[in-house]
C-alpha cells in the first residue's frame, strides 16, 4: 500500500515526452493540476455532492433506523431485508438500470413525470444530473447505514430509555435527546467513510457517461479525470499527480471530520 | 478500546437472550434468537396509538417500492427482445418472450467484446481467492493484534487503521503504475492480491476477538501445554466463525462489485470480471450502434446480482444482527 503511494509521488515528479523520453520536472506536474479549471471543477462539483446526498441520505436511514429500533412499523425484518438488497448490486449495474429507468426519450420515470403533470423531464439535462446521481447513490447505499444504525440504535441500553419513558419524556425527545447522542459516534463514522466515497465519486458518472455522452464531461468528477487523463490520454504522470492531490484533499476532509469526532471526547 | 466498544454488546446479547426476561417487556411474538428486534419495549408504552403503525407501515410500504423498482425493471426487462426494451412499458411484460434466447447468448462472444459466461467464471474466481484470502489474512492478523502484545504492536494496528484513510481511487492509479513495472498488468493476481487487503477485516477480527475469545481461556490452554498454533486452530477459530462469516461476506461483495480496479488493470476481455465486461457492453451498445448488446446488458445485469443477493438471503443471520457492521460504527 505505501509502496505504490511511493512511486506515484516518484511518477509525478516525471514527464514523458514523445521526444526526449522522461525527464524529471520538479512540481510541474502538480502546478498543471492545481492550476487545471478541470480538476479543482470536478472537485468543487463533488463537494457540492456530498453535502447534499450524505446528509439527505443518512436522515432517511436515521429515520427508518428507528422506525425499526421501536418497531413501530408491521414486517421490520422483512423491511429491513428488502432496504438493504441495493448493497448487493454493483454500483456498475445499479447505474445501468437507472439509465434505463430514467432515459429521457423512453424511460418508465418520463412517463410517470407526465403522469403528475411534469411533462419532457430530462432527468439528464446538465441542471438535473447531480440530483439523478444522488438519487441512485441513495438507493445503493442507504439500506447499509440503516443497518449500521439500526444496530447502534439496539445497542442503546434499555433502562435509559425506560427511565425516560417512566418520567414521561415524549417520544420525539427520547429519540432526539437519548437516542440520537448515544449514536452519535456511528453518526460520525458514518460521515466519514461517506464523505470518503463521496468524493471519490466515479462508477456511476461513467456508466451515465456512456448513455449520455453530452451529459457528463471527462473531469465531472476528480477520479473521472486521473482516469481519463491516464487511460484516455496517456498522461501517467500527470494523472500520478492528481491522484496525490486528489488523495491529500480527501485525507484533509475526512480527517478533520475525525478531528470533529476527538473534540468532542469520542474517540476510541 | 475495545472492551469498551459496543461492539461487544450484540455479541453478549446474543449470549443472554436465551436467559428468561420478564413477562412484562416481552413482545407478544415468537422470538427469533438472531433478532435483536425481538426485544423491543411494546408502542403503547411510548404513548403511540396503532394508526401510527399503519402510518409508518405504509411509508416503509412506499421506501420498499423504491428500492425494488429497478430489480422489478431489470426482471421483467429480462425477458424482452431489444425492440421492445425501447418500446413497450417498461413495468409489464411484453411477447415475445425471450428469456430464454436471451440468457443463451450469455454463452457467446458477442462482437468479439467477450463472453459473459468467462467473466462469470473470472468474478466468480477473484471473489472466492480475494474474498478468501482477505478472511484467512483477517482472521490471522485481527487474532494476532488482539492476543498478543509485540514489539510495535500498537504502531502496526495504527498503520492499518491509516490505511482506511487512503482513498482506494488514489491508490489505484499508482497501483496500476506500480504493476506496469513488475509486469502485474493483464495477471489475475493484479486483481487478487490487493483485494486480500482489508484493513476494515483486520479491525473487525481484532474486535471481535476481543470479545469473543477469552483471554483466560487462551492462558488455561496454555498452562495445559498447547502450543500457540494448536490453540488458534482448535479453540480460537471455532469461536471466530461468526465474525469471519461477516468478513469474508464483505469482502466478496467487495470484489463481486469492484469496478476501478479491474477497469485499469485488464486490458484483455478474457480476464474482465462481470463489471467491467457489462460496462463495456453497454458502452458498445449506446455508441458503436451494437444494439443487439442491450438485451445482454440487462440479462448479464440480473445474472449478476442473483448470486450476491441469494448470498445475503442464506447469510442473514450474519448481517442482519449487525454484529460486526455494529462494530464499525461504535
Amino acid at each position: 500500500m505505501i509502496a505504490p503511494l511511493g512511486y506515484a509521488i516518484y511518477t509525478s515528479l516525471y514527464t514523458s515526452r514523445i521526444i526526449g523520453g522522461t525527464v524529471f520536472t520538479g512540481a510541474g506536474n502538480y502546478t498543471e493540476t492545481l492550476q487545471s479549471g478541470e480538476f479543482w471543477n470536478g472537485v468543487e462539483r463533488v463537494i457540492i455532492y456530498a453535502v447534499i446526498q450524505i446528509p439527505v441520505m443518512l436522515a432517511i436511514a436515521f429515520f427508518f433506523a428507528t422506525i425499526f429500533d421501536l418497531g413501530v412499523a408491521k414486517w421490520g425484518t422483512l423491511f429491513r431485508t428488502i432496504f438493504f438488497i441495493p448493497f448487493a448490486v454493483p454500483a456498475v449495474v445499479g447505474a445501468i438500470m437507472w439509465s434505463f429507468l430514467l432515459e429521457p426519450q423512453f424511460g418508465p420515470f418520463v412517463h410517470f413525470a407526465s403522469a403528475v403533470g411534469a411533462h419532457n423531464v430530462n432527468y439528464f439535462s446538465p441542471s438535473l444530473m447531480l440530483p439523478s446521481i444522488i438519487v441512485i447513490v441513495i438507493w445503493e447505499w442507504t439500506g447499509y447505514n440503516m443497518i449500521i444504525l439500526y444496530t447502534a440504535l439496539k445497542s442503546v441500553p434499555r433502562d435509559v430509555v425506560e427511565a425516560a419513558i417512566l418520567d414521561d419524556t415524549p417520544l420525539w425527545k427520547i429519540i432526539l435527546r437519548v437516542k440520537l447522542p448515544m449514536v452519535r459516534p456511528a453518526i460520525v463514522l458514518l460521515i466519514f467513510l461517506n464523505t470518503i466515497g463521496a468524493l471519490q465519486l466515479f462508477t456511476e458518472p461513467l456508466i451515465l457517461s456512456y448513455f449520455q455522452p453530452n451529459a457528463i464531461s471527462l473531469n465531472y468528477t476528480p477520479t473521472l479525470y486521473i482516469y481519463n487523463t491516464a487511460i484516455g490520454g496517456a498522461q501517467y504522470n500527470l494523472a500520478a499527480a492528481a491522484a496525490v492531490v486528489l488523495g491529500l484533499v480527501i485525507v484533509v476532509i475526512s480527517v478533520s471530520s475525525l478531528v470533529f469526532r476527538r473534540r468532542g471526547g469520542e474517540l476510541g | 478500546m475495545s472492551t469498551k466498544t459496543a461492539a461487544g454488546q450484540p455479541a453478549q446479547a446474543d449470549t443472554t437472550q436465551a436467559a428468561p426476561k420478564s413477562g412484562r417487556w416481552r413482545r407478544r411474538r415468537r422470538s427469533r434468537p438472531d433478532d435483536p428486534g425481538s426485544d423491543v419495549i411494546p408502542i403503547e408504552m411510548y404513548g403511540l396509538k396503532r394508526g401510527t403503525t399503519t402510518v409508518l407501515t405504509l411509508v416503509c410500504v412506499l421506501f420498499a417500492i423504491f428500492t425494488l423498482t429497478p430489480i422489478a425493471w431489470i426482471v421483467i426487462n429480462s425477458t424482452k427482445t431489444q425492440a421492445n426494451i425501447f418500446e413497450t412499458f417498461g413495468f409489464w411484460f411484453a411477447r415475445p418472450f425471450s428469456l430464454f434466447h436471451n440468457f443463451a447468448l450469455l454463452g457467446q462472444n458477442i462482437d468479439g467484446y467477450g463472453t459473459y459466461a468467462v467473466w462469470l467464471g473470472n468474478t466468480a474466481l477473484y471473489a472466492v481467492l480475494g474474498g478468501g484470502g482477505a478472511t484467512v489474512l483477517s482472521a490471522f492478523a485481527g487474532y494476532g493484534f488482539a492476543r498478543f502484545r509485540f514489539r510495535g504492536s500498537r504502531i502496526l494496528f495504527y498503520l492499518v487503521i491509516a490505511a482506511l484513510l487512503v482513498p482506494i481511487t488514489a491508490i489505484t492509479l499508482p497501483l496500476y503504475l506500480t504493476y506496469a513495472k513488475v509486469h502485474l498488468i493483464n495477471s489475475i493476481w493484479g486483481m487478487i492480491l490487493p483485494s486480500m487487503v482489508t484493513p476494515v477485516g483486520v479491525y473487525l477480527m481484532r474486535v471481535y476477538t476481543e470479545v469473543s475469545v477469552p483471554r483466560e481461556l487462551i492462558d488455561a490452554a496454555r498452562l495445559d501445554g498447547a502450543g500457540e498454533l494448536r490453540i488458534f486452530f482448535r479453540l480460537a477459530l471455532p469461536l471466530m466463525v461468526p465474525g469471519l462469516m461477516t468478513v469474508l461476506l464483505l469482502s466478496i461483495v467487495g470484489v463481486w462489485n469492484n469496478y476501478f480496479l479491474p477497469l485499469i488493470i485488464f486490458s484483455q476481455n478474457r480476464l474482465y470480471p462481470l463489471t467491467v465486461g457489462l460496462g463495456l457492453w453497454a458502452e458498445r451498445a449506446q455508441n458503436s450502434g451494437n444494439t443487439e448488446l442491450f438485451p445482454l446488458v440487462v440479462i448479464g445485469g440480473l445474472v449478476t446480482i442473483i448470486p450476491l443477493i441469494a448470498l445475503f438471503l442464506i447469510l442473514q443471520r450474519y448481517w442482519r444482527s449487525g454484529l460486526l457492521l455494529g462494530s464499525i460504527a461504535n
